[in-house]
Parts: C-alpha cells; structure tokens; sequence
C-alpha cells in the first residue's frame, strides 16, 4: 500500500462514508483494508457501517432523503458485511445486536411502503430485522417469531378490517401461553394507542421514527 | 387501445423480475425521468404557474411508464407497453362518462387549469371508518344534502351485528353489502337517488366481498373503486374486479395514491408518477376516470407544502394533456371542528381547482380517526371551490402560500377535532351551535382572500 497504512480513524470514516454515499466498492475495499491492517471487525461495523447507517436514518426523518436510499444503503451494508463476516466467524465472537424484529402487515392487508420504510430505519438502528412481508397469516407470524428466537414481533394494519388479526396474533400467543417470550407492537393508519392497549399489545407508534424510538425503548426495558 | 385481455396476458407473459428490483429499478428510471426533464420543486411557490414546467411532467411521466410498465405481484411480471399503444390509450380514453342516473345523471369532463367551469364534487372521506350502520346512514345521507355534489363515497363500517369486520370473512362480505343497501337507502332520503356511488365497498379487501357488495343495489352508472398498490403494481384480486366490472358495462374508477417519501422520492417523484398512474388507469385499470391522492409517508396527508407542489403540477400536466378525467381527494392531517382543519380544507381545495382537477371533499383527520368526519367538511370544500372558479395561478399561490403559514408546522401534531356525533345531531343532520359558528366564522375569514360566496 503506497503511504504505509491507514489510520482506524479513517477506515472506520470510509466505511460511513461508503454507506452515506451508497458506494458498494468503496465499502468493500474499505472493508478489505480494514481486515488487512487487523482491525476489530466488530469495531469497523459499530464505528463505520453502523455509524453510517445512523447517519442515512437521521437524513431519512428529516426528510433529505427517502426509502429507496434507505434500501441502498442496506444493501451496501451488506456489501461491507460479506467482506467482514467471515473475520468475525474465525473470531469466534458475536456481532452486537440490539434485538431481532419480525416484521409484518397482516392477513388480508397488501399495503406495504409503510412497513418497509420500518424495518429499514429499524436496521440503521443496529436491529436484526426479518420482513415477512404483507397478508402474513396468524402461523407464520408466530412460527417466524419462534423460530428466529424474535425479541419483537411488528404486525402492521392499514385498514379496520384487517386491525383484528393484530388481536388474533396476540390472543393464540396468549393461549399458547408464550406470549410472554416476545414484545409486541402494533402499527398502521387506524390503529391507534386505545387499540393497541386494548389487545394487549406493548406499544403503538404513530410513524416508523417514533416506532424506532418504541423499539429501542421496549428492548431496553426487556435486558 | 388493447384490449383488457391483451393487457392482462402481458401480465401472464412479460419478463420476470424480482419484486425488490422491480421497486429499485422505478426509483432510479424515476430519477433519470425527472432529471432528464428538468422537474426541480419550487417550495415557494406550492402552486406552480409554469405551463412549460407543467408539459414537461406530463412528457416526462408518459416516457417514465413507457420504461417501467406497470407490475403483478401474482406472476412477479411486468407488462410494458410501447409509446404508441400509451398514445392510442390516450386517445381512446374516455372523454366524458356518465355517472349516476335519473335527474342525478351528469357527464364526467376534464377540465383545464383555471378554468371557470365548476368540477366534478366527489363528495365524502374516502374509506373513513364509521362505528355501525347508524352512523354510515347518516352520513351518507349528509353528502347528499351537500349543494351541487355530484358522486359520493361511502365510508367504511368497522363493525356489524355488533362484532367488528374482519377481512376475507363472511363479516366482511356482509359489511360489504349492508355498505351498500344502507347507502342506497340513505341517498334516497336526501332526496338524491340516482347520485353515484363510486366507491361504495370501501369496507372489502377482497374481490369477492367488492363483487359482492356490488350485487345488492349497484348499478353500472356508479363506479367501481379499482385501486393500484404502491407503486404502479396489480394483483389478481384487482385484475379480476376489472374483469367483472367490464362485463357488467360499470363504470370504474381508478385509484392510485403515490407516496411521497416511497419509492417515488421527493415531490419532483411523486408528480410525474402521478402521471403514469394516469396512463395505466386507462390501460391497465380501465377507468371511466382516474382519482389519485399524493400523500406523504410520514403525516399521512396531502396539505404539507411539497405535497400541494406534486399534486397542482401533475393536475396541471394532466388536465392539459389528456382528457380522461382527473379527480383528486384531499386528505387532511386534522380532525373536523378545528381552524386548521378548514385552513387546510381551503388550501388543498384551492389547489386542486386552480390545477384543472375534480375534487374529492374530503378526507379529514388522516382519514384514520373513527367517526371523525362530517358532511360539512365537503360543503366547505365545495363553497370554496365554487369561490375559486376562473382564478388564475398566481392569485391561487398567493392565497395557499398564506394559508399554509397558518397550518404547516402544526402538521406533525395536527388535531384530531371531534366526531361527527360530537359535533352533529344525529338525528336531525344538523350542525350544533359551536361549529356551525366556527363554519360561518371561518367562511368570513376566506372573504379577506377575496373570495366571494354565493351565500
């Protein structure tokens, strides 16, 4: 490498900066240098993907940029995370997560825009998030959740038809009496807190930001 | 123009995309249209006045759904369509459809900007959740008293025999006809029973409890509410209530609403995509006219200054470029019985009109609020409408302008109002006595902008 190597400081800048610009061969190569220079693995994801991520998050609430950046940028995390997984693999440590969300808008609901944007600003805040998709039926929610050990599951509804299976979820969990193994949240135009706290949900957010901020906060209380 | 069936084989038959790349590949080709057309929002003035700029959306948007075509999540396909099948679509596009039936019959016609002739008043909040029966008949029965409305939309029952509707069940088909009958009935004792309903089975997410719910008192001269799904895809269930409101000669309203902050971007995004929803509600959705509502993703309503940007310039680049009729629905971020409400009501109203659009009045409090809406929050839009008629761009730009800096940065915490039964007699349909003065108080305060009303 010509000049010698390079500082952490600028690897860890580089790899926020390959985020923010949605550069998925800057992320590789700065990930590539990273390992060769035998830096923490661990340290390059929290102090530059992750770091990035936040930083397309908080442009994303202020409304200077929209999804389809959120989803590029996710990508290009992953990009980084190819060339670096394999390193944390041999290390034999555990990448830092702040929880894993399962995420959903339920049967008979198509409507999808809202959710995405969720589990988008739901990884740049370091979650594990598994989209389920739309028209989720009550077993997928629960075998999913079950199934990839889910600290949250996410149920979406957009229309008052729909709002009930939100409840169905809840009440089988609660009959299976495994309710207690995941914290729940409910969102979507008519759902609301009164909704929410009458089926037994955990929290309710108005907008994917402020659901962030539920998510962040539930999972805090739960550890 | 093709045929429905040959439109519908594209979707069996055209190339295979995954549907992440499907939504990627719409952002980027959106943003290459836009930038390759020169579409730049202006915040300053939410009405634009550039009729060049308004042409340019319009070009933009056609070459836009040339590229992208339009999706079936069902056979993860995309059926394109050439430059030449869009123009013969444009052409064949119906011109004036008739709705409604008896005295209430009335040609659907598009309407240029600033145009002095009164447009088409859809009156209601579309898919609005009512408690029951009850409420629905009442104020079904309140838009129909509305002066010079033209069409209707019902609102949706959440409950029935006492038990909530739940989708893709017996409840719902049930809700879906009783939606109907009640409406009927309701409009029959406004003295209006012929006045369409384009959108009467707003409870149904299926095709089965729309087709359905149509049995029980619809007729081909009402409409049949097809929505896309964000952005510009389809499903069966959808394809198939265009199949079977082809063969029974109804008429279809086709609905799409482009979020902004979605996949279609900023404003610059929404607006020419609101065009190509335009193209593909004569193509692929069959419309006898097209009804859209931009909304933003955040504040789920359409008063926020880009919003009002997206929607007047893509009303302006349709209503100049084609004569498939155009209706937009407002939806507002607060509830009935607050300033802000009728602040907002008055500027997207304002906007709309100017902009060559029909008006759907009006969705109230995100439209998410149960029983929080009104029939007078269509009557205001209405009068207001009627005031604006013949006004030019930059007056209307002015006034909105002012209007906003009456309401824009409440919209993050906009007030929900009251209900309709807070607010209203039931019984009687009228108003009580503090918000028929906060009606007459703010309809004063409109006349400082000029406007000039009836009564």
């Amino acid at each position: 490498m010509i000049g010698g190597p390079m500082s952490e400081e600028k690897i860890f800048t580089d790899l926020k900066n390959a985020i923010i610009e949605l550069d998925d061969a800057k992320v590789v190569e700065a990930a590539k240098t990273l390992i060769d220079q035998g830096i923490n693995p661990l340290a390059g994801i929290e102090k530059g993907l992750s770091s990035g991520m936040t930083v397309i998050g908080d442009q994303f609430n202020l409304g200077e940029c929209f999804l389809p950046e959120l989803i590029r940028a996710g990508n290009t995390f992953n990009a980084g995370m190819k060339v670096l997984e394999p390193e944390i693999m041999k290390l034999g440590e555990n990448q830092s997560q702040v929880g894993v969300v399962v995420l959903g808008t339920v049967t008979g609901d198509v409507h999808k825009i809202g959710k995405e944007i969720l589990a988008m600003l739901l990884k740049t805040r370091g979650f594990v998030v598994h989209n389920l998709g739309e028209d989720v039926s009550l077993s997928t929610f629960v075998s999913k959740a079950e199934e990839l050990k889910a600290d949250i599951i996410g149920m979406s509804a957009l229309l008052t038809t729909t709002m009930p299976a939100q409840k169905e979820v809840i009440d089988f969990l609660k009959e299976k009496e495994i309710r207690d193994n995941f914290l729940i949240m409910v969102g979507g135009g008519p759902v609301n807190q009164e909704w929410s706290d009458e089926i037994g949900a955990d929290g309710y957010a108005e907008t994917a930001e402020e659901a962030v901020r539920l998510a962040l906060k539930l999972v805090d209380t739960k550890n | 123009m093709l045929s429905f069936y040959e439109v519908f084989y594209r979707f069996l038959e055209g190339p295979h995309v995954a549907e992440m790349d499907y939504d990627l590949d719409f952002d980027q080709k959106l943003r290459d249209t836009v930038n390759k057309y020169g579409v730049k929002y202006d915040p300053k003035n939410p009405i634009p006045q550039d009729d060049q700029l308004a042409d340019n959306v319009f070009a933009a948007g056609l070459e836009f759904y040339e590229k992208i075509g339009s999706y079936c999540v069902d056979t993860l396909r995309v059926a394109r369509f050439t430059k030449r099948e869009i123009f013969e679509a444009l052409a064949e596009a119906p011109g004036e459809p008739v709705f409604g039936k008896g005295k209430d019959a009335k040609k659907l016609t598009a309407r240029p900007p600033e145009s002095s002739r009164a447009p088409w008043f859809f009156i209601g909040a579309a898919g609005a959740a009512v408690t029951d029966e009850r409420v629905l008949s009442a104020i079904v029965e309140g838009y129909g008293l509305v002066p010079y409305g033209d069409s209707i939309t019902t609102p949706s029952i959440t409950r029935i025999n006492g038990r909530p509707i739940i989708a893709k069940t017996p409840l719902e088909i049930l809700g879906a006809i009783r939606t109907v009958e009640v409406s009927k009935a309701a409009l029959r004792k406004a003295g209006r029973a012929g006045m369409p309903i384009m959108n009467a089975i707003s409870t149904s997410t299926t095709d089965a409890s729309k087709i359905a719910g149509s049995q029980f008192g619809l007729n081909p001269a009402d409409g049949l509410m097809v929505g896309s799904m964000s952005e510009l895809k389809m499903d069966f269930q959808r394809l198939n209530e265009i199949a079977y409101a082809l063969h029974a000669g109804s008429n279809i309203v086709a609905e799409s609403g482009p979020l902004l902050g979605g996949y279609c971007g900023g404003p610059e995004g929404v607006a020419v995509a609101n065009v190509a929803y335009h193209l593909q509600g004569i193509l692929v959705q069959r419309g006898s006219t097209h009804f859209t509502f931009p909304i933003h993703f955040k504040f789920s309503s359409n008063t926020t200054r880009n919003t009002l940007w997206a929607t007047s310039i893509s009303n302006q680049a349709i209503s100049r470029n084609s004569k498939f009729p155009l209706l937009t629905s407002g939806i507002l971020a607060s509830g009935p019985g607050t300033e802000m409400c009728f602040y907002e009501n008055a500027a997207r109203t304002i906007a709309t009109c100017v902009s060559g659009g029909g008006i759907l009045a009006v969705g109230v409090a995100k439209n998410v609020q149960t029983d929080h809406l009104t029939p007078w929050d269509p009557k205001f839009s209405v009068e207001i409408a009627l005031a604006t008629l013949g006004m030019k761009r930059d007056i209307a730009n002015e006034i909105v302008t002012d209007l906003l800096s009456k309401y824009e940065s409440k919209i993050p915490d906009a007030p929900v109002g009251k209900s309709f039964q807070e607010l209203f007699n039931i019984e009687t349909l009228e108003p009580g006595a503090e918000y028929r003065e906060l009606y007459y108080q703010m309809k004063d305060e409109m006349t400082t902008y000029g406007l000039k009303f009836a009564t």
